[in-house]
């Protein structure tokens, strides 16, 4: 998997989540899109981790500053045994 | 997905989304997916998309304690909307609980709470010394935690009145300490069991513990916790755990408003024993130690038996040949339930929610008050279409499931045991053999005085206050104005002396009745205002009312009041007694379409004749 197939993934889980459409780009950050609250954020990464099967470490997602680093990060977490 | 569908319903504004959202909402375990349909339901609210049906006022509910109550929050205010009585939330700060609730001019009081969780810091319930310590020091510091706890619960309802809601608990699941954790009390695991087991067993009547230690138990330690979650938001636990903890604090703020069932209604065959009776005969049933199958149905009939020892009354209802159904009971050995545990029996050929309303009107309660138990997934679908307001619960094929699915049912739960719940079936059956009685006399003054009746009515007491609020909050039929009060509303009213509150308990040559009448009525300015006028539909046609009626009536005199205002609000169940004012020569005093007020002046009056004898009344000594 690359960025962009896990972007096209999280595309899925975002459009499940999300009333209104939004397309995601790797610079799109949480304070581009109103519906993209802290309670939403909290419903979407319990659904990334399901989605994908990884676990994020401690602290590490709030370390992200878009939807790229965001891929990127799920793409790493794949990547483990 | 199928988020798709709901969502479309939402945007075209379309009446079925709510049903949707409650019937997703019930289904879902999943922590992201309740707050998907959170967030849907928030915006459907932005949208003013409204719910069809009765708008209700929204219940002040505060959350406190040593975790971050965020998002929490959400999901309680989501549960309670979809459960029906939705909930304005209000929110402390992480890890603020004690100073909240010690400061008297707190946020947390300005908001009025009329229900209080508080979720208390883990990190509080621990023990401070050594593993070795003696066990009496460590006894001694477990009461202290709990004791410190109880004062802060104690404060807090002295503040507000509120019901409060504590979690406790949760006991670590890892295996520090191995085997001598349970050698001592001073690990973190033995010392939770035993403050979680104080503080149940001394909890006062307005406290609901939400029992945290047996939620992470039911879910598997492991997986209850999450500790990310603790060192990222501060959450007590895992999302998982915290949506079970979510679903049971919205079930105990039901428990507070709504009465428990009171009738469980059974099929026979493949229900209580295995197979067909008319087609397999008495040997040929499944029931007994004999096999497996068997051994499953009688666990399943000692469990309805202790329901009836909890005072449920049992009924049954089945498609059969009356003799053959009842031969079963009183011919089969092995058999656990007996003819005579049962308050009804109805094996016809009768649809089956036919059969439960004719039971309904026997016993003088409404359908909401039964649960219907079928392994035919045919007879519990006319029963919800036809029967509407009878909770159905539906066995699986593996009788092996019947057991657990009645101890999973979450419709029987007591709120507090009373004396009364445990006698009822006897008082039902009693009311069979009073009604063989007045078959035989004919004339009612002197089938009434057959009855030997008898009398005591007693102000309010501590001590019946669980009872009192048993009665008060579900009795529908022969209630004036069907004003539901909690045990700390009733604790309060003990001591106010504006008003006058009285129960009354009747006997009869059959046996007892217990406390089934309750009057509560406030004195101002010379008239005494029946504030609430209940009675138990089992003592209809006693002249019980016409003795509370000249109760009310010399209690106001001993007042020097001159007047006794009555007040009837209109509900679905209580037309019965919508003419029992005027009946006892009240004026009409006001009318419209939720209230009709009557006036009674005292010096008109004088005391109705009737068969009970008082054996004493209230405000009086013994």
């Amino acid at each position: 998997m690359n960025q962009i197939e896990v972007i096209s993934k999280l595309q899925d889980i975002f459009d499940n989540v999300f009333l209104e459409p939004v397309e995601l780009t790797p610079l799109l950050s949480a304070k581009d899109v109103p519906e993209w609250d802290s309670l939403t954020h909290i419903s979407l990464m319990v659904a990334v981790e399901k989605a994908f099967s990884v676990r994020f470490r401690v602290g590490e997602v709030e370390t992200t500053r878009n939807v790229g680093d965001f891929a990127d990060l799920i793409l790493k977490r794949l990547q483990e045994p | 997905m199928h988020n798709r569908d709901i969502k479309t319903l939402l945007l075209s504004g379309s009446p079925d989304f709510w049903g949707q959202l409650a019937a997703r909402t019930r289904a879902s375990s999943d922590f992201d997916e309740l707050f998907m349909l959170s967030v849907l339901r928030k915006k459907a609210h932005l949208r003013h998309h409204i719910a069809p049906g009765v708008v209700h006022e929204k219940t002040r509910l505060a959350l406190v304690g040593g975790y971050s109550l965020y998002p929490l929050h959400d999901l309680l205010e989501h549960l309670c909307e979809m459960e029906g009585f939705p909930c304005e939330v209000w929110r402390g700060e992480f890890d603020n609980y004690i100073s909240e609730i010690m400061d008297d001019a707190s946020d947390l009081y300005r908001f009025q709470p009329q229900i209080i969780l508080l979720m208390p810091a883990e990190h509080r319930c621990k023990y401070s010394g050594a593993l070795t310590d003696a066990r009496e020091t460590q006894q001694a510091e477990a009461g202290r935690v709990v004791q410190s706890l109880l004062k802060l619960i104690c404060k807090l309802h002295e503040k507000t009145h509120a019901e409060v809601i504590v979690t406790n608990f949760i006991l670590p699941a890892r295996h520090d300490l191995g085997a001598y954790r349970s050698r001592t009390l001073g690990s973190d695991w033995t010392f939770r069991k035993w403050v979680n087991l104080e503080l149940g067993l001394n909890a006062p009547p307005y406290l609901h513990i939400c029992d945290m230690e047996f939620l992470a138990h039911r879910r598997g330690g492991i997986e209850a916790r999450d500790e990310r979650s603790w060192y990222e938001s501060k959450q007590p636990c895992s999302s998982a755990l915290l949506t079970d903890t979510a679903r049971e604090i919205v079930n105990l703020i039901r428990s507070m408003r709504q009465a428990p069932k009171k009738v469980l209604v059974l099929d026979l065959d493949n229900t209580i024993w295995g197979g067909v009776i008319a087609d397999d005969g008495l040997e040929g049933i499944e029931i007994g130690d004999t096999s497996p199958r068997g051994e499953a149905f009688k666990a399943f009939q000692k469990a309805i038996l202790s329901l009836k020892q909890r005072g449920i009354l049992l009924a049954v209802c089945s498609k059969n040949d009356h003799e053959k159904a009842a031969e079963a009971f009183e011919k089969h050995p092995e058999m656990v339930l007996k003819m005579e545990d049962f308050v009804s029996f109805k094996a016809n050929w009768e649809p089956k929610s036919d059969n439960l309303r004719q039971m309904a009107h026997e016993l003088n309660l409404g359908l909401d008050s039964f649960v219907f138990v079928d392994d035919n997934p045919a007879e519990v679908e006319i029963v919800r279409q036809f029967a509407p307001g009878v909770a159905t619960i539906l066995l699986g094929p593996d009788p092996s499931g019947h057991l657990t699915q009645l101890q999973d049912c979450r419709l029987f739960e007591p709120q507090n045991i009373t004396a009364e719940d445990a006698g009822r079936t006897d008082q039902y059956r009693s009311d069979t053999q009073r009604q063989a009685l007045c078959s035989a006399i004919t004339d009612m003054d002197s089938y009434l005085e057959s009855l030997a009746m008898e009398a005591v009515i007693s102000e309010f007491t501590s001590m019946d206050v669980p009872r009192l609020a048993q009665l008060i909050n579900k009795s529908n039929q022969f209630n004036l104005t069907t004003r539901r009060r909690t045990e700390a509303d009733l604790l309060a009213l003990l001591r106010n002396p504006d008003y006058v509150c009285f129960s009354i308990r009747l006997n009869d040559r059959f046996g007892e009745h217990g406390l089934i009448s309750v009057v509560i009525a406030q004195e101002e300015n010379g008239t005494l205002k029946i504030d609430t006028w209940l009675m138990s539909c089992r003592v209809l046609k006693r002249q019980v009312e016409d003795e509370a009626l000249n109760e009310l009536a010399r209690l106001a005199r001993t007042r020097n009041c001159c007047r006794v205002e009555g007040i009837y609000v209109p509900t679905a169940k209580n037309a019965m007694v919508r003419d029992l004012y005027p009946k006892f020569g009240f004026l009409l005093s006001l009318e419209n379409e939720t209230v009709r007020k009557f006036n009674l002046n005292l010096d008109d009056f004088q005391p109705r004749p009737t068969k009970i004898a008082i054996k004493r009344r209230a405000y009086e000594p013994n």
